[in-house]
């Protein structure tokens, strides 16, 4: 009698404990330069508390038109285009919120912005959600998922501290580009809506400066604000660079040679890097080969760039490889190690 | 040598300046661009008025666009501007009067110097978040998870600092019009 009790219990348990928590999908393996206790240990206030900087968890959107009213051309955003849906988010926005829990393209996803870092990253989130921990590592927002309680520092995208410890998250792709380069390709993308975020904000005001022109905080050779692990003299601190990571290098590409060559390479080890220039939303896209097996520029002649990103016959079996803006100082802070494609070596 | 009527109209340019400036500091003052006009009230309930951003920084109930310039409302924060600005006041009065009659009250040097330190505190309270972002100092970063707690310390400060001015023979603020010399 009592083992048909405990059976009774062990089935009933799980379903009276509601639905199961479903993780943000796993990731692969991204290089880490120091272990994650180290990372927590170097982590340290950034000044408001947890949630003190409210996600957006309930986004609503308006029409372009609707958001030109109010974003010049040249404003930066944060764009999504996933499965035949395009989504702008107003830097203005996120800098008040750096989290928004949204879904695109009918998959669930966290839409991160750091302004300490000029950082944003995409990542699958389940159906969990992601919040501000109120914590910093190298100046870059760490995140907690909401069920877990684990910490994620974002340009990480690996837990350092918690229950999924050591977990990388899925990220996809975001774009750093300005409201007129996104509208430009984008014609028909939504815009999150300043009136309905959720909470009160000074939307018209930047706490750090401004990018419309580049002002304050967010100027080349402004100092930074918090310690960091690693520090480099090679660019101005505040200079972007698209960096891009596997799991065994970390790669920052200077924009302006990218611009200047339109395409750059990287030969690893374990693989090969084609890194393309997208003049049209003034980014890049990478694409990772088997060694010797990447296109010859030659091939790349006819290259054209559609709302889903690069289109050339000589890309098909590459496999796509996310990468983000970053200010050099926390690129460097996070990957002391890095490889730097500037144009002028492979 | 300060005379009656600046005794009076600097501590109050002081007090005043000093609360703009930390309700700037917090952000809950800003300019802002393009100029607009409008109004927000969020629903105001406990728990909201309640609700810390920060170590004693409090959720704004409302939101005010007011041309270039945009006021988060947050009675708390309101409150907390008022009673440092109103302390930096008396305070800042105390100290003029003080230093204006040295024999006839009993303030030593050591002891008006010793006034200072609560200014800076309250100095530090409104404005070590700025200058951590504006001047680029990651020392003081580090420290950034402190900063809120220099509001009730500031208060402390320059409370004490005001108890000790009465004694010394501050006269208060509002008996001392007029008078030349201590009580």
């Amino acid at each position: 009698m009592p083992c048909r009790i405990v059976s009774i219990l062990l089935v009933c348990l799980p379903a009276m404990a509601g639905p199961a928590i479903a993780a943000p999908p796993n990731g692969p393996p991204l290089v880490m330069t120091s272990s994650g206790d180290h990372y927590w240990q170097a982590s340290l206030s950034g000044g408001p508390g947890k949630d003190g900087i409210p996600s957006i968890d309930d986004p609503n959107f308006v029409p372009a038109a609707q958001a030109d009213e109010w974003l010049a051309a040249g404003s930066r955003i944060i764009g999504v285009y996933r499965n035949g849906e395009a989504k702008a988010y107003p830097q203005s926005i996120l800098v008040w919120h750096e989290i928004v829990n949204d879904t695109v393209g009918g998959d669930r996803l966290s839409v991160t912005y750091c302004p300490l870092t000029g950082t944003a990253l995409g990542f699958l989130r389940g159906t969990t959600e992601f919040g501000v921990s109120g914590r910093l590592v190298n100046s870059n927002l760490i995140m907690y998922d909401r069920d877990s309680e684990s910490h994620w520092p974002q340009i990480l995208a690996s837990a350092v501290e918690g229950p999924r410890k050591g977990r990388s998250l899925h990220q996809v792709r975001v774009f750093w580009t300005t409201w007129d380069r996104w509208r430009t390709r984008y014609p028909d993308t939504k815009v999150l809506s300043k009136e309905q975020t959720g909470h009160l904000r000074s939307y018209r005001s930047d706490p750090y400066g401004g990018y419309n022109p580049r002002r304050g905080y967010y100027a080349e050779q402004s100092p930074r604000a918090f310690p960091v692990m690693h520090e480099s003299e090679r660019y101005p601190p505040k200079r972007e660079i698209y960096g891009f990571r596997t799991g065994s290098v970390a790669v920052a590409v200077d924009r302006a040679a990218l611009a200047k060559h339109s395409v750059l390479r990287h030969r690893g080890k374990q693989a090969d890097f084609l890194v393309l220039h997208d003049p049209g939303l003034g980014t890049a896209w990478v694409y990772r080969g088997e060694p010797g097996e990447l296109p010859a520029d030659e091939a790349l002649r006819d290259l054209t760039f559609t709302k889903g990103g690069p289109r050339n016959e000589a890309l098909s079996g590459l496999v796509a490889a996310p990468g983000f803006e970053a200010m050099w100082f926390a690129w460097y802070a996070f990957y002391p190690d890095t490889v730097v494609l500037d144009g002028n070596a492979d | 040598m300060p005379t009656d009527r600046h005794r009076h109209w600097l501590p109050f340019s002081c007090g005043i300046g000093y609360a703009v400036l930390y309700l700037y500091a917090i952000g809950d003052l800003a300019p802002a661009s393009p100029a607009a006009w409008d109004w927000r009230l969020a629903p105001v309930t406990l728990e909201r008025l309640l609700d810390m951003r920060a170590p004693f920084r409090f959720e704004p109930v409302a939101i005010l666009d007011a041309g270039h310039a945009v006021l988060l409302l947050s009675p708390i924060n309101l409150l907390l501007a008022a009673v440092l600005a109103g302390l930096m006041t008396v305070n800042i009065h105390g100290a003029l009067y003080l230093r204006s009659h040295p024999r006839a009250c009993r303030a030593s040097r050591l002891g008006l110097a010793a006034g200072t330190a609560p200014a800076l505190l309250a100095g530090g309270a409104c404005c070590a978040p700025s200058l951590v972002l504006l001047l680029g100092l990651p020392g003081l970063g580090a420290f950034a998870g402190l900063f809120g707690w220099l509001v009730p310390l500031s208060i402390a400060a320059l409370g004490l600092s005001r108890i000790r001015q009465r004694r010394q023979g501050a006269p208060s603020l509002v008996r001392c019009r007029g008078r030349a010399v201590c009580p």
